[in-house]
């Protein structure tokens, strides 16, 4: 049997999935909606993987991360937990070891990592205000009528791109209106939205830091072509979008995984296993926390969000 | 007669005056009441009354007065301005005792600094003792007793701070007000997150104010609040010995958002900013201090 690894990435938005294999060269992948249902999302998720990895292979560690990952991480025994900016780096060192910036734009967060011969010297992630993420793009889009696929092909065709105000989502989405209202093209419309994404993050985000090529981006956001384009036009200088720019997170946690295996076998079928997490509020003081109780197999696990530690 | 009973409210001037209020009393001979920790109860009465333009620590604050008002005789609300020429305080610190006159029933016990003006602290404890029925021999004297005892406690724990910059663990400066850091809802949690990542964190605020307050001119020489100009000349002071910086403030801070976008333009450490609003998961923050102890401790590990 070759050993491999498996790394979770589960965002807002949407739930990646990758096994590497001794060399961190990937095997299989699967990118699948969150839906809301994180669990739910990476039952699916396993299955899929499950169903496609040849015989020869058995999976010696599994890594989570993304805003899910200690929920994920109990449930499948991951042998590490890690956040999302660590394992960004990693996995884009993997493939461009000499980058020094790397733009990420996902469901609900934006970063910005700066590094400096393979370590991180600097990070800026967005407040936790949601202005100019995929979730706003995805809504606008859903507003326009435009499936999201196609959002970044229109946006190209624009030569005059209207001027969306970039600093909230909610200005933002009212100037969009009023655009669309005075008789904008559809095409100029969705290229400022494009724009306004860009000039959101780098006022917001990369305020203040500074942005020196090998440049990277990556998260769902840079399968937009316009906001891809405008990246180029604003910072003048080429931006790389690898293939795999939404698995980056995943490849390295399964790095990690790979480096902290500790000779356990994993298995995937987790059909059987019942994993639930169960809601309420504490009473025994005033300050009334929200609990979450965590069950695998109908046993207590975990227990998250008490202020006293009591629990 | 009863004692009279005096309310401290557990936030805002609590962190500057809270030891030297309850000693001034207590040697005065009256009962002092300390409103609890803040819980979630009390930032919800806050909430409830607050305007919606005030920053956190102020819905925290009037979340304080709201539990005292029923509970004692005064409450003690202080109107600050300045601390002298270019040492002045958020305008909060001059609006709140009118805020809460205007909001609560409850008698309000205060005074005025303005040093500029030459209304020193010491002239407003002896307002105070005069207000409360007390000689002036009899105030002077419970003051400065206060005063001497106080003095020692500051000292030790600015001892204490300047003791963790030889630890060997990740050290970081946590640059904010003492009334967000210290608060068992707002900075507690994070602090206690970072005590967990074995990260030694050092307080802005515990540091001589008369060397903090020069060395802000490093940073920039323009700056008029005093607490600010005190909390970032940690920084310079610092900077060689510690990994990172964190700057703490509670949306939508009007001074910290003006001064500590200036510094993080001006430092070469890595810092991060992180605002507090009312929100109540952790989780965004905890993938922003755990990232953010992950690259010290890679930076340390690289150029050690």
């Amino acid at each position: 049997m070759k050993p491999c690894y498996l790394g979770i990435d589960i965002g807002s938005i949407s739930t990646k999935g990758v096994i590497l294999d001794e060399n961190n060269e990937i095997i299989r992948s699967l990118y699948i909606w969150t839906e809301g249902n994180p669990i739910e999302a990476v039952r699916n998720l396993l299955d899929g993987l499950k169903n496609d990895l040849p015989d020869c292979y058995e999976i010696k560690g599994i890594g989570t991360t993304g805003s899910a990952r200690k929920l994920i991480g109990l449930m499948v025994d991951a042998n590490i937990v890690k956040n999302e900016i660590t394992a960004h780096a990693i996995g884009t060192l993997s493939i461009y070891p000499d980058v020094r910036t790397i733009l990420e734009i996902g469901g609900q967060d934006s970063k910005i990592i700066l590094l400096e011969n393979g370590i991180i010297t600097d990070y800026s992630m967005n407040t936790l205000c949601a202005a100019g993420t995929g979730s706003f793009l995805s809504s606008q889009a859903k507003r326009l009528g435009i499936p999201i696929e196609e959002f970044g092909s229109m946006a190209l065709e624009s030569k005059n791109p209207v001027k969306i105000a970039a600093r909230c989502t909610v200005f933002a989405e009212s100037d969009l209106i009023h655009k669309a209202q005075l008789g904008y093209e559809k095409k100029d419309i969705v290229a400022g939205l494009c724009k306004s994404i860009v000039l959101n993050y780098l006022n917001n985000v990369g305020k203040g830091k500074k942005i020196k090529g090998p440049i990277v981006f990556q998260g769902g956001v840079s399968k937009n072509k316009g906001v891809l384009k405008y990246f180029e036009e604003i910072l003048g200088e080429k931006v790389i979008v690898d293939p795999n720019s939404h698995l980056m997170g995943a490849i390295g946690i399964a790095i990690l995984a790979h480096n902290n295996a500790d000779g356990k076998t994993y298995d995937l079928n987790i059909k059987n296993i019942t994993f639930e997490t169960k809601g309420m509020e504490c009473n025994r003081c005033s300050n009334h926390c929200e609990l979450l109780k965590i069950y695998k197999d109908q046993k207590l696990v975990d227990s998250w969000g008490s202020k006293c530690g009591k629990f | 007669m009863d004692k009279i009973r005096i309310g401290i409210p557990r936030s805002i001037h609590y962190y500057y005056y809270g030891d030297l209020w309850r000693c001034f009393f207590e040697k005065l001979g009256l009962d002092v009441i300390i409103s609890p920790k803040t819980n979630r109860e009390i930032m919800e009465r806050g909430m409830q009354v607050a305007n919606d333009e005030m920053c956190l620590s102020m819905k925290n604050f009037l979340g304080h007065i709201s539990y005292l008002q029923d509970k004692c005789d005064y409450i003690i609300i202080p109107r600050i301005d300045n601390y002298g020429v270019q040492n002045q305080t958020c305008t909060n610190f001059l609006a709140i005792y009118d805020i809460v006159k205007n909001m609560f029933p409850s008698s309000i016990l205060s005074y005025n600094i303005d040093v500029a003006h030459h209304e020193t602290e010491e002239k407003g404890f002896m307002e105070m003792g005069k207000q409360l029925g007390f000689t002036k021999k009899e105030t002077q004297q419970a003051y400065l007793n206060a005063k001497a005892s106080v003095q020692n406690k500051k000292q030790s724990l600015i001892q204490q701070n300047l003791k963790k910059l030889n630890s060997s663990k990740e050290k970081v400066l946590l640059v904010g007000h003492p009334y967000n850091v210290y608060d068992e809802y707002i900075g507690r949690p994070i602090i206690s997150f970072l005590e967990k990542l074995n990260v030694e964190v050092i307080y802005s605020d515990l540091f001589y104010s008369s060397i903090t307050g020069k060395m802000s001119k490093q940073l920039s020489s323009e700056l008029y609040w005093k607490f600010n100009k005190e909390s970032i000349g940690a920084i310079p002071v610092v900077k060689d010995q510690i990994d990172g910086i964190i700057f703490l403030s509670t949306f939508p801070c009007g001074p910290d958002s003006l001064v500590n976008e200036l510094v993080m333009r001006k430092i070469e450490l890595p810092y991060l900013n992180l605002i507090l609003d009312d929100v109540d998961g952790m989780a965004g923050f905890e993938t922003r201090l755990e990232s953010f102890v992950d690259i010290i401790q890679e930076r340390k590990r690289k150029y050690a």
